[in-house]
């Protein structure tokens, strides 16, 4: 266990040396100006299945949302509000080992972006203002907080990947006929790939920089 | 007396719509022909009893009433009325009750009661259910059931006797904030103080009516069958595939041909009350083919699902346990369902039966889950004891008097892997499924069904016949037997509180309406 650990850490150093010297240069001055091209309205289609977790894992196969980008200012900096979000449909809901799981979004969630990459094009950043409610059955419960994310100019896909600890289980509704496998101290997750597309059909482009 | 039997035929064809009715029409039937013909004698004992609760062995005072004919004719069936047990159980049994956390209990009682007449001896089970009783907080706690019981029809001359055997008392345990209580149910398994062995509840001698020449008044009876006659039956069984009437329910939610599922006063929601259809096949390998269970309501309250972290917080064990009934009409049964077989010398036989359920209903379900592969799985155990009812027989599109007491004599049961844990003869259905991200999970899903399948034996059956007939031996040689494999499809729940339009009819009923597979 201890072991186990200490091993991690070592691994976890490694890594952030390595994406240290890798990032320095364009890490070095964060981006404040944000500029979104084209701006307006666009549309969000999952391309791989979704995955949410509270404790157990949750499966969306379709998940869609829309709204509104925008060029910004400042670091963090909201460059999309996403005003609708669907996870799951009538015909295919989510679903879990203890049956289909309905996913209600409260909007509206936000698009940050706080660091860019010239060399690559992307943006990363996190979805915020996240609030759902969800329920299973009889067990019901709400989760807000922000998940991490990254865009790619190149492919126009937003992949959101949230580390435990970003998303929580609201204590206020509690969550009711969960058991323990759901309680405010339960860490929800939510992983899966989007494609972007702007109004006219492009792909929308989002460049940082510091002037 | 032509009168007599044009009534009687109307009731026996007024038995087939619900048991309810039929035994108030027996009841009906039977008492001006007893009463006129020989009265009636009233048993009310009380007998010493040991109980096995958690805490060990306690005793207990069990208390039976009922009416019994005073005398008894051969063929003649013996319809004991007005059937009340109680139980008292000692304070040291609410103390168990109460360190399980239960605030009420929902009792039912399975009575084995001994039937002898000339040496040969029968059993028959005597159910009884009530209402909830609320736990005292002091002193002991006397829990009241009522129900119907089988008739009996004497095959020898002699006096037949009643003896009081084992009693189990299954109890269905709630908190006081509604939620169930240890595992919500518990099996109270009772036994005859020594002093209590061998005493007979009542004797009703033999004599005294005089037979109908046209025959009985009014044939209500069906026979627990003292009497052992090893004699032919089976030379009329005939090893035919059967024929299956396949009433297929319609797949579409619209059209709506599914019986009620819904709460209502008498069985009011929870926040956890889900509503759900199971409907499936249910072989019986003695005529190799299968008999379709019509698409059934059951009442479930979810329970939490709890898991229990590895040691080394990598996932943990999830469990859940969760209580239900089957629901029609107010009662905890199916529909009535019918089967035709082509048995009794090659011809068309249709019965109309019932599934009904005799304990509580649960819901078992163990996994586990990793946090680091997400990799999940959960295997759920359904276990219900199910009393099979053959409430009509029709052979060749002629009716055949069952009786109102024509049943299994016990309840459909699996081969149990943790019978120490759930005791008592009961079906057992497993539904698994696994799920691994990204990938959609697959099989039984707990909340939004699938496909539950298991294996049952159909025990003898008892209290068949009328009009002179015994029907048991026919029954049991062509039906009970083990090996019959059960699959059962669950629909969709609804949860009735939470109200999802895409899982809920407006008036919360699921909307889901499965299937049957083969």
């Amino acid at each position: 266990m201890k072991k186990n650990s200490r091993r991690s850490v070592v691994v976890a150093g490694a890594a952030a040396a390595a994406f240290g010297l890798t990032m320095a240069p364009a890490s070095a001055v964060p981006s404040t100006v944000w500029t979104v091209t084209p701006v307006g309205s666009y549309t969000a289609t999952n391309s791989s299945n979704i995955v949410l977790t509270a404790t157990i894992p949750m499966t969306c196969t379709t998940s869609g949302a829309s709204g509104s980008m925008a060029s910004a200012t400042g670091n963090p900096a909201t460059v999309a509000t996403i005003s609708a979000i669907n996870f799951g449909t009538s015909a295919s809901p989510c679903t879990s080992v203890l049956g289909n799981v309905t996913t209600v979004a409260v909007t509206p969630w936000t698009v940050v972006a706080q660091d860019y990459t010239a060399a690559t094009g992307v943006t990363k950043g996190y979805v915020g203002n996240v609030k759902a409610n969800v329920t299973a059955g009889a067990c019901k419960f709400t989760v807000t907080g922000k998940a991490s994310a990254t865009y790619t100019n190149s492919t126009g896909v937003l992949a959101v990947s949230s580390v435990a600890g970003e998303l929580a289980v609201s204590a206020s509704p509690a969550p009711v006929n969960c058991g323990s496998v759901v309680t405010t101290a339960t860490k929800p997750t939510f992983k899966g790939n989007y494609t972007i597309k702007a109004s006219n059909g492009s792909i929308p482009k989002i460049v940082g920089t510091n002037p | 007396m032509k009168g007599h039997r044009a009534a009687a035929t109307q009731s026996s064809r007024a038995r087939a719509r619900g048991a309810v009715i039929g035994a108030l029409v027996v009841v009906a039937a039977l008492v001006p022909a007893t009463a006129t013909a020989a009265g009636t004698q009233e048993v009310d004992a009380e007998l010493p009893y040991l109980c096995a609760l958690p805490s060990g062995k306690l005793p207990a005072q069990v208390r039976i009433q009922a009416v019994f004919p005073a005398r008894t004719g051969p063929g003649e069936p013996v319809e004991p009325t007005g059937v009340t047990t109680s139980v008292q159980l000692p304070a040291e049994a609410v103390a168990d009750l109460a360190a399980l956390g239960a605030a009420t209990a929902r009792p039912a009682t399975r009575l084995t009661v001994g039937v002898a007449q000339d040496g040969a001896t029968a059993e028959a089970t005597w159910r009884g259910t009530a209402e909830p009783v609320r736990l005292p907080g002091s002193g002991p706690l006397t829990l009241t059931t009522t129900g119907d019981v089988a008739s009996v029809t004497g095959n020898g001359e002699g006096d037949l006797t009643f003896s009081a055997g084992s009693l189990a008392v299954d109890l269905a345990l709630v908190t006081a904030d509604g939620a169930t209580a240890g595992t919500g149910a518990l099996t109270v398994d009772c036994s005859p103080a020594p002093a209590a062995e061998r005493e007979p509840l009542v004797t009703v001698p033999a004599g005294g009516a005089t037979p109908d020449p046209d025959g009985p008044p009014a044939s209500p009876g069906s026979s627990a069958s003292p009497s052992a006659r090893p004699d032919g039956s089976e030379e009329r069984q005939a090893d035919r595939a059967p024929e299956v009437t396949p009433a297929v329910p319609g797949g579409s939610a619209a059209d709506r041909e599914a019986p009620p599922c819904r709460y209502d006063d008498a069985h009011p929601s929870t926040s956890a009350s889900l509503n759900a259809y199971i409907t499936g096949y249910t072989n019986v390998a003695k005529l190799k083919g299968a008999s379709l269970l019509p698409l059934s309501c059951v009442l479930i309250e979810q329970g939490p699902t709890d898991i229990e972290l590895f040691p080394d917080f990598t996932g943990g064990y999830l469990t859940q346990h969760s209580t239900g009934t089957l629901r029609h009409q107010g009662r905890a049964q199916t529909p009535p369902f019918e089967a035709t077989f082509l048995t009794f010398g090659f011809t068309p036989t249709k019965a109309t039966m019932v599934l009904e359920q005799t304990g509580p209903m649960t819901m078992d379900a163990h996994g586990e889950t990793s946090f680091l592969t997400l990799y999940t799985e959960l295997e759920t155990r359904v276990r219900v004891p199910l009393v099979l009812r053959v409430t009509a027989l029709e052979v060749n599109g002629v009716p055949l008097e069952v009786g109102p007491a024509c049943r299994t004599k016990g309840p459909l049961r699996s081969p149990e892997p943790e019978p120490a844990k759930f005791p008592g003869d009961h079906l057992l259905l497993t539904g698994s499924s696994t799920h691994q991200p990204p990938d959609q999970p697959v099989g039984y899903l707990l909340s939004s069904g699938g496909q539950l399948t298991g294996e049952m034996t159909v025990p003898a059956f008892t209290g068949c016949g009328g009009g002179g007939e015994n029907l048991d031996r026919l029954l049991t040689a062509s039906v009970s037997g083990p090996g019959n494999y059960v699959k059962q499809t669950q629909g969709q729940t609804c949860a009735v509180q939470v109200f999802n339009p895409d899982e809920c009819t407006e008036d919360l009923q699921p909307l889901k309406i499965p299937v049957p597979e083969r």
